[in-house]
Parts: C-alpha cells; sequence; structure tokens
C-alpha cells in the first residue's frame, strides 16, 4: 500500500466512517423509539412474566 | 428438512473431525498431540454411532415440552470447569505469593498454567453458563422446544471437547500463544464446527417460535454466538506445519497479528463476557424478581451500541506500540463512548429491580444479580478510563489490568451466572427451590468478600508498581530495580491469594448446594401451574 493511500482510506474513514456511524446510530434510534411500535414493545417486555407454556 | 436427511447430514458433518483425530492420532509424534487425536477421533465416533442408532429407530414420540437435559448437563459442565479454573488460578495466586511453590517443574511454570486458569473459567465455565442458558431462553421466550433432537448434544460434547483439548494440552506447550486462543488449529476446527451448529441451532429454534417478537435477551445470545463465530474464524487462520506435530504459524505478522488479537480479544470480553451475559441478564433478572425490563427499547437501542462499538475498540490494548498512533487514538474514542450504552444497561438493570429492592435482602440470588449489574458498571467505567491513553501509560503491564479483569470476571460474569443458575436449577429440575438460603448466601458474601479483596490488592499493586517503575533520579537514572518493585508486591499478593481463596470456598459451597438442590424431593407433577412462575408487574 503507498503511503498516498494509505491517507486516502484514513481520510475516508475518519470522514465518512464517522457520517456512516452517526446515521445508523440515527435511524437504529428512530426504528425503535417510533411511537407506532410502541405496543410490540410493551408486549415483549411482559412476555417472559406470563406463564411461558409451550406451544410447539 | 425431514428427520433422517438431518441425522445424515449431521453423521456426515462429524466425519469431518473423525478423519481428523484418525490423521492426527496415525501421523502425530507428541505424545499429548497424539492423545488428542484419539479424543477427536473417539468422540467424532461415538457420536456416529450414536447418530447411526437414531437413523435405524423409529422417529420417537417428541414431547410437547421443553427441552431441558442437554441443560442439566450443562449446568453440571459450568460448575465442574468452575471448580477446576478457579482452584488453578488460586493455585497460581499462591505460586506468585510464594514462588517455590510451583515445584520447579517444566510443565507447573506461570506461563503454561494460567491459560489452563482463563480457559477452564472464560470457555469452561462461562461458555457452558451461556449455551446452557440460552437454551433454556430461547426455549422459553420463543414457546417452543429445541429445533433438534440431537445438535444440542453435539453442540454441548463438541464444546466440551474443544475445552478440554484446550486445558489439556498446555502443560506439554501446545499453544498458539495467543492470549484466550492459545489452542491449536485442530482444536479451532473442532470448535468451528461446533460453533457453526450451535448457530444453526439457535436460529432454527427461533424460526419455530410461536410469538412474533424475538425476546430481547435472545439478541444478545445471538450476537455473542456470531460475533464469535467471526472473531475465531479470523484470529485463529494459521498454517499447520505438519500434521505429525501441533504448531501452526499465523496467517498474520507483526502488528498486524496484534492487531488481529486483540481485536479478537477485546470482543471476546465485548460479546461472550458481556453480550452473552447481559442476554442471562435481561431474561432471568425481570424473571426472578417478576418485574419487566425497566425499558425495554434502551435494551434494544443498547444492544446496537454495543454491538457496533465494541467491534473498533481492540486497539486500546496496543498503546504506544507499533499500531499507528490514529488506529490506538479510534480505539480509545470508541472505548470512551463505549461506556454509554454500558451504562445505559447498568442503570436498566438497576431500575428493572424497582417495586421488588425488598427481594434484594431476601433473594440471595436476586442479591447476586443485583451486585454483578454494580461490578458491570464499575468494571465499564473502569475499562473506558484506562483506554485513554495517558491513564495506560499508568496502568498497562501492571496489575492494574488483572484487577480490572477479575472485577468484571468475578464480579460481573460470575455472579451474573450464580444469581441466574439459582433460579435455573430449581425451575428445570422441577424443585420447590434451592436446597439451602442460608447456604447461598455464605457463597453469596464469601465472593464479595473475595472479589473485593482480590480487585482492591490488585489496584493497589498495580498503581504501587508502576509509580515505582516511574520514579527517576535527578540524574534521569531509575530510582528502583525491578526486582524492588517485585517485592513490593508481596503483601498484595499475599491478599490476592487469600481474597482468590474466599472465591473459590464460596464456588465450592454453591457447587454443592447446587447438588443437594438436584438430590432434593421433585415437585409433585401439577402440569404447567406447578412451574415456580413470578407474576406480571401491576
Amino acid at each position: 500500500m503507498t503511503p498516498e493511500t494509505h491517507d486516502a482510506v484514513l481520510y475516508f474513514s475518519k470522514t465518512w466512517g464517522a457520517v456512516y456511524l452517526f446515521v445508523v446510530f440515527v435511524l437504529a434510534a428512530l426504528w425503535i423509539y417510533w411511537p407506532s411500535r410502541k405496543p410490540i414493545y410493551e408486549v415483549a417486555r411482559q412476555s417472559p412474566l406470563s406463564n411461558e407454556d409451550i406451544q410447539q | 428438512m425431514t428427520r433422517h436427511s438431518a441425522l445424515l447430514l449431521q453423521f456426515l458433518v462429524l466425519i469431518i473431525p473423525l478423519l481428523l483425530g484418525l490423521a492426527i492420532l496415525g501421523w502425530g509424534r507428541e505424545g499429548a498431540y497424539v492423545l488428542h487425536g484419539w479424543l477427536i477421533a473417539g468422540a467424532a465416533g461415538w457420536g456416529m454411532t450414536w447418530l447411526l442408532d437414531k437413523m435405524n429407530d423409529d422417529a420417537p414420540e417428541i414431547p410437547l415440552e421443553y427441552k431441558d437435559d442437554v441443560i442439566k448437563w450443562g449446568v453440571l459442565a459450568c460448575f465442574a470447569w468452575g471448580v477446576i479454573g478457579f482452584t488453578i488460578g488460586d493455585v497460581l495466586a499462591w505460586q506468585l505469593a510464594i514462588p517455590s511453590l510451583n515445584g520447579d517443574m517444566f510443565w507447573s511454570n506461570f506461563g503454561r498454567i494460567r491459560p489452563i486458569h482463563t480457559t477452564a473459567v472464560i470457555f469452561g465455565f462461562g461458555g457452558n453458563a451461556l449455551i446452557a442458558t440460552s437454551f433454556y431462553v430461547v426455549q422459553r421466550t420463543s414457546r417452543a422446544r429445541l429445533a433438534s433432537e440431537t445438535l444440542p448434544w453435539l453442540v454441548f460434547v463438541g464444546y466440551n471437547l474443544f475445552v478440554l483439548l484446550a486445558v489439556t494440552g498446555y502443560p506439554f506447550g501446545i499453544t498458539q500463544s495467543k492470549e484466550y486462543a492459545e489452542p491449536e488449529w485442530y482444536a479451532d476446527l473442532v470448535l468451528l464446527i461446533t460453533w457453526v451448529a450451535y448457530l444453526y441451532l439457535y436460529l432454527k429454534t427461533l424460526s419455530r417460535r410461536a410469538e412474533p417478537h424475538i425476546y430481547v435477551a435472545n439478541w444478545y445470545y445471538l450476537g455473542f454466538i456470531v460475533v464469535i463465530a467471526m472473531l475465531h474464524v479470523v484470529n485463529n487462520l494459521a498454517m499447520p506445519i505438519s500434521i505429525a506435530l501441533p504448531k501452526s504459524y499465523p496467517l498474520f505478522s507483526g502488528v498486524q497479528d496484534a492487531m488481529t488479537q486483540w481485536w479478537y480479544g477485546h470482543n471476546a470480553v465485548g460479546f461472550l463476557l458481556t453480550a452473552g451475559f447481559l442476554g442471562m441478564m435481561y431474561y432471568f433478572l425481570p424473571k426472578a424478581a417478576g418485574r419487566p425490563i425497566y425499558s425495554y427499547r434502551m435494551s434494544i437501542l443498547g444492544f446496537w451500541g454495543i454491538t457496533f462499538l465494541y467491534l473498533w475498540a481492540g486497539s486500546h490494548h496496543l498503546h504506544y506500540t507499533a499500531l499507528p498512533d490514529w488506529v490506538q487514538y479510534l480505539g480509545m474514542t470508541m472505548s470512551i463512548i463505549l461506556l454509554v450504552p454500558s451504562w445505559g444497561s447498568v442503570f436498566n438493570g438497576l431500575l428493572t429491580l424497582n417495586g421488588a429492592w425488598d427481594k434484594v435482602r431476601t433473594d440471595p440470588a436476586i442479591r447476586f444479580m443485583m451486585v454483578a449489574i454494580l461490578f458491570y458498571g464499575l468494571s465499564t467505567f473502569e475499562g473506558s478510563f484506562l483506554a485513554i491513553r495517558p491513564v495506560n501509560t499508568l496502568s498497562h503491564y501492571t496489575d492494574w489490568t488483572v484487577g480490572h479483569v477479575h472485577a468484571g470476571a468475578l464480579g460481573w460474569v460470575a455472579f451474573i451466572t450464580f444469581g441466574a443458575m439459582y433460579k435455573m436449577v430449581p425451575w428445570i429440575w422441577k424443585r420447590d427451590g434451592v436446597y439451602s438460603l442460608r447456604l447461598e448466601a455464605w457463597h453469596f458474601w464469601l465472593a464479595l468478600m473475595g472479589t473485593l479483596i482480590y480487585v482492591g490488592a490488585m489496584w493497589n499493586s498495580g498503581i504501587t508498581q508502576s509509580l515505582m517503575w516511574q520514579t527517576y533520579e535527578p540524574s534521569g537514572a531509575f530510582t528502583y530495580a525491578f526486582i524492588d518493585t517485585v517485592d513490593a508486591m508481596i503483601p498484595y499478593y499475599w491478599m490476592r491469594a487469600i481474597g482468590g481463596f474466599l472465591y473459590l470456598l464460596g464456588a465450592l459451597i454453591g457447587s454443592y448446594n447446587i447438588y443437594m438442590t438436584v438430590r432434593g424431593a421433585r415437585l409433585p407433577d401439577e402440569g404447567s401451574d406447578a412451574k415456580p412462575l413470578a407474576h406480571p408487574a401491576e
């Protein structure tokens, strides 16, 4: 790897890498906290506290 | 896949370890290596005849109940490896306090015995605890039986064979010298096959679930399984020098090899010792306390945070080395950000206990889990702190690191495991409860005292060591010779050995308690109502 390639890859990681992580975080947070999805989590939250009878 | 073709596929896959074992026992030239060949071939051969037997039998009547028999063996293996690992750890601690205790034999020096301790506790104790509880949790939260009758056994046997190969090889010098990845290529192959089977079984069971949503504990367990598979493959890429000898050389060299190793090493911490046990916490804590997770959505956000951030943090193990500076700063930055999802999980766990704090006083299992969460918070804070480069100049290569690891391993991993086991054992054996709550409390207090003494001693010894190393005369010469710093450690090493002994004593009491629980009276069979289940929160 030439020093120029190294620097280019490094620059790309430092800038777009950070953007990528931030975008992934925002998408994950939106997906999790989207109001219409709340009931799904509410049911799941209570799920282990039930009898957990086997169904299949 | 029909039952018959599934059995046939498993049979065919087992030909690989059978041939591997036969080749090793036939061509191998070292005693321990040849013995390993026999073990691998024997286990594979046993598995194949067992599968052949099943193929010839009529399809068995599979009962509509959870498959818990293999979990029971997992509990046994977990405690057996735990006691072995803690014992060897404490023997090592005494050897450090009194060096002549190692008997001056080739196989008994620190370098050969220490990996037996780490492998037995991390993979033997921790790994079996994770596999056993993951089988329990995936079935309950999916309301479905494990997807195969044979695969869980092959996973259990294959995994424990791997741990056995690992720990019996080290005293004879069979190691690739990668910390926490010491086993040589042939043991790695056994684990690889086992692990793919584990992943397949877990996904297959999830796909049979009767619930629309996959409960969050499974996400953490699955993260653990998938990432360990990835780490194991990449870090163990190596070329054996010959079938006659166990030795191999890694594919990477120099700083690339170091980076690969610590990418592996730190994510083994992140996904085996953290994500897997968080999965355990997110199921057993709400279940035991009878309270739902405080914020279910935060547990999912925490999952993505931990998954995305941990993978970048490994380079903090290589501060001030030949690794490029920017990679070191990357690891440092990610380690600091990692504190956010880590402490998110801590608060989520503690707040789950709201409304059930009285149980911390009355139920030692919940006390174990609560203290585990506190130690998780302590060691993740400490970890982020130690990853900062200037702090690392003080802590690295000192006993502080050892203290940090044990705050996490003794305080978090083992405490959450003991808490979960004290709940799960009576549930799967259908017992009224644990044999003795008093012994359980004794276990708790001995373990807590042992951990505090151990960690406290190592903090003191690490900082003393480091400050002595970094003290200079006005002329620029070192004030202390290296041996002075070794002498200064002796009282701390005694303390550590005593702390470790208390911890071991607690684990022995715990094992006895579990044994007596299993031997005790069975609950009368009243169908599913007899299960000691918690009530949903008001």
